[in-house]
């Protein structure tokens, strides 16, 4: 199947709000310059296609701070889009703290300000997951793979995992989809990627890290414990962690993706979320 | 006023240097202050290539603070508009118009320490603990031209106890012995969270070295 044989969802047809600004808020990182690069990348997208006055992005661990963001803003009406995975301790106590929100339309400082659900929660990620497989294992039989979504996990959080169990359900349900199996996974619980062999009964395997931002996690700790990284050091160039495929592995040939939140569809889920939200909250 | 029109306004009286940053209008340019040779410097048009430009130090490390006095020297920008000479500052030094806009304006929103440390929730909740003068001595040793930060602090410890003297309180936001009448000061309105983060590790020392 080629990537443009798959039936999108996302992509919906955006109404331009040339008045109003677009504020994507990211995690950022005093440690990764590459975590925040995904935020820069969708809002970048969305200024080309030119449906919003303004479009700029603030952050928790980088600049600009949340609290700084509206002073680059000059549009009276403000969509503000948390480029997270999950619903969670950022989005609904940091996120909501830190830009004076008091619900889903908040005005403050002259103002009005729209608040929408995450990127990783919204329906149409669901599609851009089955397009993405379609493209790091070109050509390779559904049928004979399984399809592993990994999260981080924590254990503390239920949430953190809810959103994979939820996209998990959902690519199932996609005419598109004839994987043999889709299951969700995770780094720090169980079921654990590390077992993915175990896991698996099909001879190929197609594995998506489910976060934002290219890290440590995706370049280094995942490809430890799927088996074709060492422990000690990251690979020559971490880039071609993606480059490489197929690995071949405990009898079975792996395919293995870039996190999620670096596909250039990823505007396309911003901008749906916003139309989500319209058509939830706000009366035209 | 839009930020757009109000600055456009500000560099036609003259205004032409905004931290490490020397704006020139007719043609609009933008390059370092260190650079005066400007036929050596590699040309970008895209607003957008700012962002890898401000990453990493001469020395290869990563910039996370914007205001930190290491920005690299080699490039300037040809720009079309006020709006992409905006957008390439605000990546180079996030929201820098928009605060310097406010305070001139005197909408500025300043958060003294204790509120910012008090509003604080989860990990960072025990950033609060730490004492008076353990805030005092972190910003002498994180902020200011010496350490990691080149902007004017506008906050105190709390409406009762401004900052002690020292080069970071003292500071005015514009480097290299720049003109105030020709500069746009870099603003801190409230401590950023790695002034946090770093509070949180002082109260914690704070703590720990508490007789028992």
């Amino acid at each position: 199947m080629r990537t443009d044989e798959v039936n999108l969802s996302c992509g919906m047809e955006f109404s331009p709000k040339p008045n109003s600004a677009l504020l994507i808020v990211g995690h950022g990182s005093t440690e990764n310059p590459d975590s925040s690069a995904p935020y820069f990348d969708h809002a970048r997208e969305i200024r080309r296609r030119n449906v919003f006055g303004e479009v700029h992005c603030c952050f928790w661990k980088e600049e600009p701070s949340m609290r700084e963001a509206l002073y680059m803003i000059d549009a009276n009406e403000v969509y503000v889009v948390p480029d997270f995975i999950s619903e969670g301790y950022f989005t609904r106590d940091v996120i909501p703290r830190e830009l004076e929100l008091t619900g889903p339309t908040t005005r403050i400082h002259g103002k009005t300000i729209h608040y929408c659900d995450p990127v990783g929660i919204h329906p149409s990620m669901t599609s851009l997951i089955l397009r993405r497989t379609v493209e790091v294992a070109p050509g390779v039989p559904q049928k004979d793979s399984t399809l592993f979504i990994v999260g981080h996990g924590t254990g503390l959080n239920k949430n953190s995992t809810k959103a994979i169990k939820d996209q998990v359900t959902l690519i199932k349900t996609l005419p598109d989809c004839h994987f043999a199996d889709v299951l969700d996974t995770y780094m720090e619980e169980p079921p654990f990627i590390a077992d993915w062999a175990k896991l698996a009964d099909t001879p190929n395997v197609v594995v998506v890290p489910f976060f934002i931002a290219d890290g440590l996690h995706s370049y280094q700790d995942i490809p430890v414990m799927l088996g074709f990284e060492k422990e000690e050091g990251l690979a020559a160039s971490q880039k071609e962690i993606f480059r490489r495929n197929p690995y071949r592995l405990q009898g079975k040939t792996l395919y293995y993706s870039a996190a999620i939140g670096t596909d250039p569809m990823m505007a396309d889920v911003i901008l749906d979320q916003i139309s989500t939200f319209d058509a939830k909250h706000v009366a035209h | 006023m839009s930020l757009t029109k109000a600055f456009t306004e500000t560099l036609e009286s003259g205004v032409n240097q905004i931290g490490q940053i020397r704006i020139l209008l007719d043609p609009i340019r933008l390059h370092h202050i260190d650079d005066s040779d400007s036929a050596s410097l590699e040309i970008h048009t895209d607003p957008d290539d700012a962002r890898e430009i401000g990453l990493y130090t001469p020395e290869g490390e990563y910039r996370f603070t914007k205001g930190e006095l290491s920005l690299p020297t080699g490039w300037i920008f040809h720009l079309e508009s006020i709006e992409q000479l905006r957008r390439t500052i605000d990546l180079l030094y996030p929201a820098s118009l928009g605060l310097w806009n406010a305070w001139k304006n005197d909408t500025i929103r300043v958060q003294n320490l204790r509120d910012k440390l008090n509003r604080q929730t989860g990990m960072y909740r025990h950033s609060r603990n730490v004492s008076d003068q353990g805030a005092q001595d972190l910003v002498k040793c994180l902020c200011g031209p010496t350490n990691k930060c080149v902007k004017k602090i506008l906050w105190k410890i709390d409406e009762e106890q401004p900052l002690e003297d020292s080069e970071a309180s003292q500071f005015n936001g514009i480097v290299a012995q720049g003109d105030e009448a020709n500069a746009i000061p870099l603003l801190c309105q409230e401590a950023c969270n790695f002034f946090v983060a770093q509070a949180r590790k002082k109260a914690k020392e704070e703590f720990e070295a508490k007789p028992a």
